[in-house]
């Protein structure tokens, strides 16, 4: 896959023949420096943006042939999402940010046990009244973890989760996310430039100027980075 | 309830001063519409009013060219027995030259209109007794009622003193006669004979030499609404003789020409000021968006289309215009109500007839209603074109 952004002179070849698959139940993180791809790259993956030329499998479907409302659709049931700043909507309370997907999905019957559920398992069933801007950016993290959940998605895309946090609240958000590949086999592809705070992880995709290169062993890529 | 219709309306109650801004543009737009309908079409209302009143009442019937010869009392029994007719009476037009002498000082000569009345009838189709503010009415052959801007011009001329006027009879013959003067009347706009004198009718017509002649008959209707048709009735049952026979929107057409295309003038205004609310509605949307414009992306990013976002936006704006119209409308009866219960005025013109005008009330409601979602749809559209990756903008 490649993304071209702009055309001519001030064209920004941001991914350079980038291939790689990834399975059910993974933790993938990404990581490079900054400007390097990763967020470009979490974008076509996510169905945000579309390549430039290349293709996308996600459960079996090619994407970047499907219209703007399939793909749209594809978003809701399929991937979840976790940005670096303010997910939610700051008009809704807590609960009603994390039972938005299912109402956009029109399968909000019975989401309110599903998100209460979540909410526990994310420690916030005590903010869920609260408006979205009125709570912490851990919190706001964490409640954005809960929603990239409630429709079961195939995978949950995380840009710099931790960026924007302190590294105490850094390490909870890093720890739920692990717990929840452990505990639900929930598929995770996280952005990171800071490796270390994952530990171990499945597998480490780094971008390097666009280029992606897969190392079997991260803590090779450490020494090599030092 | 819809996510998206839930969405507008917490979108919109956490952005209150940007509610309240458009909310005030289309209540203001319609408010100025109230006004300028209570005021101008209430003056206009108002000067039909005094115009039917004091000259025309609700038909007007006069000879195409020249004074009525047939019987007065005649024509105004076949009026009365018609349904629908109040009463009817004669008038008599014409004019005099006319000087006082006050305090031994004969005041210079100038001419005047001359409105000959019947006393007895006139009172039950006209008000114009009412205008007498000073004194009273004409009731004897020899007394006279004097328009204010006359007595005035004549220098002050009271209740009891004497004028002296002068006519031209049929023969063209000088007549001169001594009046008393009875009443002074005036009229709050001057729509009344404030120009005028009034006399008896009869004194007039034997001052003229034409003893059967009538100028007008004024008939008063209850209700007027059938006027044009009882107009009718009597043109068709008259064929020979000359008879002109008008309705108050006929007869008054001269003096209410111009002011009705002031009063389409200033309903265009109006209409302009709508416009420019809702091209207020347009910048103050266009702010909502691009202040959402991170937000429109999370909701595109977890699965919102280009239609939930269109729904989103063009909901607030029905919002804003059912809002709107509802504290315009509000605002603007509640001017009416104001000016109808005080019989507003203007500085010693004429009292406003204020009337509510409900189909017009309801279609300007209707339209800044209509003009408030028309005005959202540029800026729900601007919204459906923002990208899902503004969610991952970083800054
Ligand atoms: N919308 C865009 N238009 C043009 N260039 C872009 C756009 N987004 C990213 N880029 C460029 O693509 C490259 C990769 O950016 P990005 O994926 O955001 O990097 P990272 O997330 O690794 O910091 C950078 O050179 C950046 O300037
Ligand atoms: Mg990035």
């Amino acid at each position: 896959m490649n993304k071209i952004y702009g055309e001519g002179e001030t064209a920004v070849h941001a991914l350079k023949d980038v291939s790689f698959s990834i399975k059910r139940g993974e933790l993938l993180l990404i990581v490079g420096s900054s400007g390097s791809g990763k967020s470009t790259l979490l974008n076509m993956i996510g169905l945000l943006d579309r390549p430039t030329s290349g293709k996308i499998f996600l459960d079996g479907t090619e994407t970047t042939t499907l219209n703007d409302n399939k793909i749209s659709s594809f978003r809701n049931s399929k991937l979840g999402f976790v940005f670096q700043f303010a997910n939610l909507l700051s008009d809704l309370t807590v609960l009603e940010n994390i039972l938005l997907p299912r109402k956009i999905q029109r399968t909000d019957k019975n989401a309110i046990d599903d998100a209460k559920k979540l909410l526990r398992t994310v420690g916030l069933e005590k903010q869920m009244n609260n408006r979205a801007n009125k709570i912490s950016g851990g919190q706001a993290q964490r409640a954005a973890i809960a929603r990239g959940l409630i429709n079961n998605p195939s995978i949950v895309l995380a840009d710099e989760p931790t960026g924007n946090l302190d590294s105490v609240t850094a390490e909870i958000i890093v720890q739920l996310m692990k717990s929840l590949v452990k505990k639900l086999g929930q598929t995770f592809i996280i952005v990171t430039h800071d490796k270390h705070q994952f530990g171990d992880v499945d597998r480490v995709i780094t971008i390097k100027d666009g280029r992606a290169f897969e190392e079997e062993e991260p803590k090779g890529m450490e020494v090599a980075a030092t | 309830m819809d996510y998206r219709v839930h969405l507008a309306k917490r979108m919109l109650t956490n952005k209150k001063g940007s509610l309240i801004g458009a909310v005030l543009a289309v209540s203001i737009g319609i408010l100025v519409i109230h006004v300028n309908f209570v005021i101008f079409q209430g003056l206009y209302d108002a000067i039909v009013r005094d115009l039917k009143d004091y000259r025309f009442a609700d038909i007007l019937v006069t000879n195409e060219e020249d004074y009525i010869d047939k019987n007065d009392i005649a024509l105004i029994n076949w009026f009365e027995r018609i349904p629908g007719v109040e009463a009817a009476a004669s008038r008599m037009d014409s004019s005099a030259s006319i000087n006082a002498t006050s305090n031994g000082k004969k005041t210079e000569e100038f001419r005047i209109p001359v409105v000959g009345v019947d006393p007895l009838r006139d009172t039950r189709v006209s008000t114009i007794h009412d205008t007498v503010g000073d004194g009273q009415f004409v009731f004897a052959r020899n007394s006279i009622v004097l328009g204010s801007r006359i007595a005035r011009d004549l220098g002050g001329v009271q209740v009891g003193d004497d004028v002296k006027l002068k006519f031209v009879d049929k023969f063209g013959v000088d007549k001169i006669k001594r009046f008393v003067v009875t009443g002074i009347t005036s009229s709050a706009g001057g729509q009344g004979l404030d120009g005028s004198v009034v006399v008896h009718i009869d004194t007039l017509r034997s001052l003229l030499e034409r003893p059967d002649e009538t100028g007008a008959i004024l008939v008063k209707l209850n209700d007027p609404t059938k006027a044009v048709e009882i107009k009718d009735f009597f043109l068709r049952s008259f064929p020979t003789d000359d008879f002109k026979a008008e309705t108050i929107e006929e007869s008054a057409e001269a003096q209410l020409s111009g002011f009705r295309s002031g009063i389409a003038l200033i309903n265009l205004i109006g209409y302009f000021g709508m416009m420019s609310s809702a091209f207020a509605i347009v910048t103050i949307q266009m702010m909502l968006v691009s202040s959402k414009t991170r937000e429109i992306g999370i909701m595109r990013a977890i699965g919102a289309k280009r239609k939930d976002i269109l729904i989103l936006f063009m909901v607030q704006g029905l919002i804003i215009g059912a809002i709107g119209a509802g504290v315009g409308t509000a605002l603007g009866l509640a001017y009416t109500f104001y000016a109808k219960e005080t019989k507003m005025q203007f500085e010693g013109s004429l009292a406003l007839e204020v009337t509510y005008n409900w189909e017009k009330i309801i279609q300007t409601a209707l339209t800044s209603f209509a003009l408030a979602i028309v005005a959202s749809i540029y800026p729900a559209f601007r919204a459906t074109r923002l990208l899902p990756v503004e969610a991952m903008r970083t800054v």
